[in-house]
């Protein structure tokens, strides 16, 4: 009987929203959206465009959403929505057509804002409590052709390390919990030859892939096209400086060359290519001409950082104040305005020192255990790849033992946060800035008893 | 005696009926108790009379109908009653469950509520071409019968279940015989009696039934007893057509229904609480995005922008701004001219200092250009500042401090604070579009005019002692006997008048036009339209909170 029920049932239009992701590929003439759909138990679902915009629909908009991006007709949709809810025809009619254009615009690369256009519902930053990450990073390795001396890497270079078996699991492992993109990292993950591969397998499963890389492997244009061809989408060159001698000191290594040919192939190709430059005092004085040189060779998207707390970052002293951030990103801002980039910044700061928002940098805050998670070389999950706080183990452990450690929680809750912080305004955008940089806080005085 | 082929499609496809109705479903329920006497009468005419116990489950929705599907549409729907608990229900033909046939009972407010048990009562008075011959005995009529049953996910625990077939008045004690029930957890042979009408009586009892599992009873008795046309026949054609078409699934959901009446020979009165309450609850489809809702921060002016306030407002509002602020005084009310201050007081916004160079020249032509370039500024300078923000929960804010300004100042207890509210909310008061109207209905008394109010009206000053004070600033003449007042309706008449000029004396009649036509904002959203006049993406940082985006890691 069951068999009978489960071959009718694929014919039925109402038995597609089971829980799960969803993965879209929406060709147009001259583009290509990917579109997940994450369907949760209660029937909500989250819509994740092009790994970087997030949408939160409730059952019906999560209904709907599913229907349209399975190419069903209005007609087939409106019929089907009948027979779903109790509702006037009508009334369904309209409102499907409202969500079916929004849906269209959020798709749309150059589709409406979802705020000031849209009008889009918003919520508080950073109150969803989805049910995983929405991005995985993978440390493939801690080994690295590099030796930064501001490196947030906080554990030996010779660290164990998975098999490809094993993180193509893993690879697999975040697909069935919903999570859409993955990003290889390190350590220098390029020195991983089984990349390839392990890009070639969440594509597979409808992931997208990004490559947080040095780029000096990348210099070798063979080993671009392979990286290209196993379906990579994304990948983050750090480029210290436009000087060489800066940015080799900072590197700690003759690499300023290959890195920059690395970002030249790279840039040759497909790929969706942004640089990263963590501002220090060692080279705050060379980042408007850094900026200058990165436009000048075409890079579409920059990102800035500052010092992050962990690893050699705790004592490398090199750090800039977050007060001093403000005019370094008023130059960036400009500079990159003028140019037609985009420029990203993604340190979380705390908003009475740096406030991203009155620089039009968007909201910026912590996501470690939220929106994203990082994986170890031996598949251990960390909060964020500088958080180096294991909650578990991907391959050996319960995933709701991972998500809901108390750690995790702590982070994703904002937990015990310094006083001051206490009762602000913008409490909900900030969150208190990078948990990492709380060196004496009642954060750390609370892992004791985890 | 029977098509076993046809059976087996009869079962399968009706597991598809309730499983796809069942999809929607919210409801969780038991069903402890049911009872169920099928009538098959001699004129050929078939009766059902059921009776449910539901026990609602205390965390379902309550059950407030229920659709009875019915074989065929020969049935009498006046015929057809209902009750619950005793209390007569509405039956309609607004029947929405699976199948051509069917009605609805409206249980309304006897809805069943959940933690609450209820007794559902349907009696189908007559329906028609319900008998069949027997298969092995030519002489008998035949029918079977399946009481109704609910999707497994909905319905929970046993149910003491009785099904009481009272055969065709006349048929004999020893003439009927009985079919093996299917899926039956209790004992195969029915309890055999007699009714108060003296007809025979098969009953078949379980207390091991449940609500979920389709149990089959039929009878047999001479035919003899029922009017030859009763008795429906169907041909080896029929019987082959619905079975292929069955196995096939080619008219799968209405398949079930139309075969009842046509090829078996049983009464299988689908009964279901579905569709109406089934359904899901509706909840209209609701997008929403991490980010900032409201833009907090907006001067009076750029709120009244933002909220498409007409411009000679807005200038009206800057007026007041920069006289307040002791970089200018008007000189002449109509047609409009200032001094301004040299040099310009500290704390000046940029199109408040637009604003004053404008008045600085002379010629009417260049003083509306440089307004135009002004207020061109100023829009998208608001705008500017709009990205990431929801203009309308932002529009919505200002409105609410339009609001609360007022209400302060209707509640203050005194002319002289009333005063000094209104002075310090002028501008956020103006934000409202019945200002005039307002103004006038708060303000029945007089009102004491800030000290700088002298500098706005020259007829003023020259009246007044306290006229044209050098100092910047506000502040009020309360004194005892020494404050200066107008009546309230002559204050609110100065500032309307005043903006009325500003319209007509000073902007000119195609102001708006001439800067809409540079700003060239983007229309609101429609379903037909663009969003923009020139490609490019929205360039709004979006305070996209949730974005995870491609920027992963970095500071190494």
């Amino acid at each position: 009987m069951n068999l009978f029920t489960g071959f009718f049932k694929r014919q039925a239009p109402r038995s597609s929203t089971q829980p799960g992701l969803y993965h879209y590929r929406i060709q147009r003439p001259d583009e290509t959206a990917r579109v997940h759909l994450r369907l949760e138990a209660d029937g909500s679902g989250t819509l994740i465009v092009n790994a970087n915009r997030i949408l939160h629909l409730n059952p019906t908009a999560a209904w709907m959403a599913k229907q349209v991006l399975d190419g069903r007709s209005q007609a087939e949709i409106i019929s089907a929505g009948r027979q779903t809810w109790d509702v006037h025809p009508q009334t369904l009619l309209n409102d499907f057509s409202t969500f079916n254009f929004q849906l269209g615009e959020l798709i749309r690369p150059d589709g409406a804002c979802p705020v000031h256009e849209l009008e889009l519902e918003t919520i508080a930053p950073f109150s969803a409590r989805p049910s995983a990450p929405y991005r995985l990073d993978l440390a493939l390795t801690y080994r690295c052709n590099n030796d930064c001396a501001h490196c947030y890497n906080a554990r030996e270079r010779q660290f164990a390390e998975l098999n490809t078996e094993d993180w193509r699991k893993i690879i697999d492992t975040a697909w069935e919990l919903g999570i859409p993109h993955i990003v290889f990292t390190g350590g220098e993950p390029t020195l991983r030859d089984d990349l390839p591969d392990l890009i070639a397998h969440a594509e597979a499963n409808g992931q997208i892939t990004g490559l947080n890389t040095n780029a000096r492997r990348l210099s070798d244009p063979h080993f671009v096209q392979k990286l290209v061809e196993a379906g990579l989408d994304h990948v983050q060159i750090t480029v210290e400086s436009c000087d060489p001698v800066i940015h080799n000191q900072m590197v700690r290594a003759s690499a300023f060359h290959q890195t920059i040919q690395g970002l030249k192939n790279a840039l040759a190709t497909r790929l969706f290519v942004m640089t990263n430059t963590t501002m220090l005092q060692t080279n705050v004085h060379t980042i408007p001409a850094t900026l200058d040189f990165l436009a000048d060779l075409g890079v579409p998207t920059i990102g800035l950082n500052a010092l992050i707390y962990s690893g050699k970052g705790k004592s490398v002293g090199t750090g800039l104040p977050e007060r001093d951030l403000k005019p370094l990103l008023e130059t960036a801002r400009q500079k990159t305005e003028a140019r037609g980039q985009r420029l990203i910044w993604y340190t979380p700061t705390q908003y009475c020192h740096f406030d991203p928002v009155q620089m039009e940098l968007g909201v910026k805050g912590c996501t470690a255990a939220q929106y994203n998670l990082c994986v170890e070389p031996n598949g251990d999950v960390l909060p964020c790849q500088s958080y180096y706080h294991p909650l578990g183990n991907l391959l050996q452990d319960e995933w709701h033992t991972i998500w809901n450690h108390p750690l995790a929680v702590k982070l994703r809750e904002r937990q015990d946060l310094p006083l001051k912080c206490q009762g602000c305004a913008l409490l909900a955008e900030c969150g208190g800035g990078c948990p990492l940089q709380f060196s004496t806080s009642a954060l750390h005085d609370g892992l004791a008893g985890i | 005696m029977k098509h076993r082929i046809l059976a087996f499609v009869l079962v399968c496809a009706l597991v598809f009926g309730l499983s796809t109705s069942a999809a929607a479903q919210t409801y969780r329920f038991q069903l402890p108790k049911e009872e169920v006497h099928v009538y098959w009468n001699s004129d050929g005419t078939v009766a059902v009379d059921y009776q449910f116990t539901f026990l609602n489950d205390v965390s379902a929705d309550p059950i407030d109908f229920v659709d009875v599907g019915l074989p065929n549409g020969s049935y009498d729907f006046g015929t057809i009653q209902a009750d619950v608990n005793g209390k007569p229900v509405r039956v309609t033909s607004d029947y929405q469950g699976d199948g051509p046939y069917g009605v609805a009972v409206e249980l309304g407010n006897q809805a069943i509520q959940p933690g609450k048990t209820g007794t559902v009562h349907v009696y189908i008075g007559k329906i028609e071409r319900m008998y069949y011959p027997d298969s092995k005995d030519e002489t008998y009529a035949s029918g079977e019968f399946s009481p109704t049953w609910f999707g497994a996910q909905y319905v929970s625990g046993n149910t003491d279940l009785s099904v009481i077939f009272h055969l065709p008045q006349g048929v004999q004690a020893e003439e009927p015989r009985y079919h093996l029930p299917t899926n039956w957890p209790g004992t195969q042979e029915p309890a055999f009696g007699f009714d108060a009408d003296g007809r025979v009586t098969y009953t078949w009892r379980s207390t091991q039934a449940n609500g979920y599992t389709q149990y089959t009873f039929g009878a047999s008795y001479p035919a003899k007893y029922l009017p030859e046309d009763a008795i429906v026949r169907t041909t080896f054609l029929d019987l082959l057509l619905g079975g292929l078409a069955a196995l096939f699934g080619l008219i799968a959901r209405l398949l079930p229904f139309c075969c009842f009446g046509v090829f078996f020979f049983g009464l299988p009165v689908l009964t279901a609480v579905q569709e109406h309450r089934r359904k899901k609850q509706y909840i209209p489809p609701k997008i929403s995005i991490e980010g900032h809702g409201i833009k907090r921060g907006l001067t009076a002016v750029e709120a009244a922008i933002l909220m498409g306030q007409p411009l000679e407002k807005v200038m009206q509002m800057i007026l007041f701004g920069v006289v307040k602020k002791g970089a200018a005084q008007v000189e002449k009310r109509d047609p409009l001219e200032l001094s301004v201050a040299d040099p310009l007081p500290e704390g000046l916004r940029e199109y408040e200092k637009d604003f004053l160079e404008a008045f600085r020249r002379p010629q009417l032509s260049v003083r509306r250009e440089l307004l135009r370039d002004m207020t061109v500024r100023l829009v998208k300078s608001v705008t500017e500042k709009m990205k990431g923000f929801s203009g309308k929960e932002t529009i919505e804010y200002y409105k609410s401090i339009n609001e609360k300004a007022w209400r302060q100042i209707e509640a203050a207890g005194t002319p002289e604070v009333k005063s000094q509210m209104f002075e310090e909310a002028l501008e956020w008061t103006m934000l409202d579009k019945d200002y005039d109207d307002r103004a006038r209905r708060v303000f029945t008394g007089p009102v004491y005019v800030p000290t700088w109010w002298g500098r706005y009206d020259p007829v003023f000053r020259s009246s007044t002692a306290a006229s044209a004070p050098s100092a910047a600033g506000g502040g009020f003449n309360l004194g005892s006997g020494r404050g200066s007042a107008l009546p309230g309706a002559e204050l609110a008449a100065s500032i309307v008048t005043s903006t009325q000029n500003f319209a007509q004396r000073v902007l000119g009649g195609n102001f708006t036009e001439s800067v809409t036509k540079v700003t060239n904002p983007p229309p609101p959203p429609s379903r037909s339209g663009s969003y923009r006049s020139g490609g490019g993406g929205c360039a709004c940082a979006c305070a996209c909170a949730g974005c995870a985006c491609a920027c992963a890691g970095g500071g190494r």
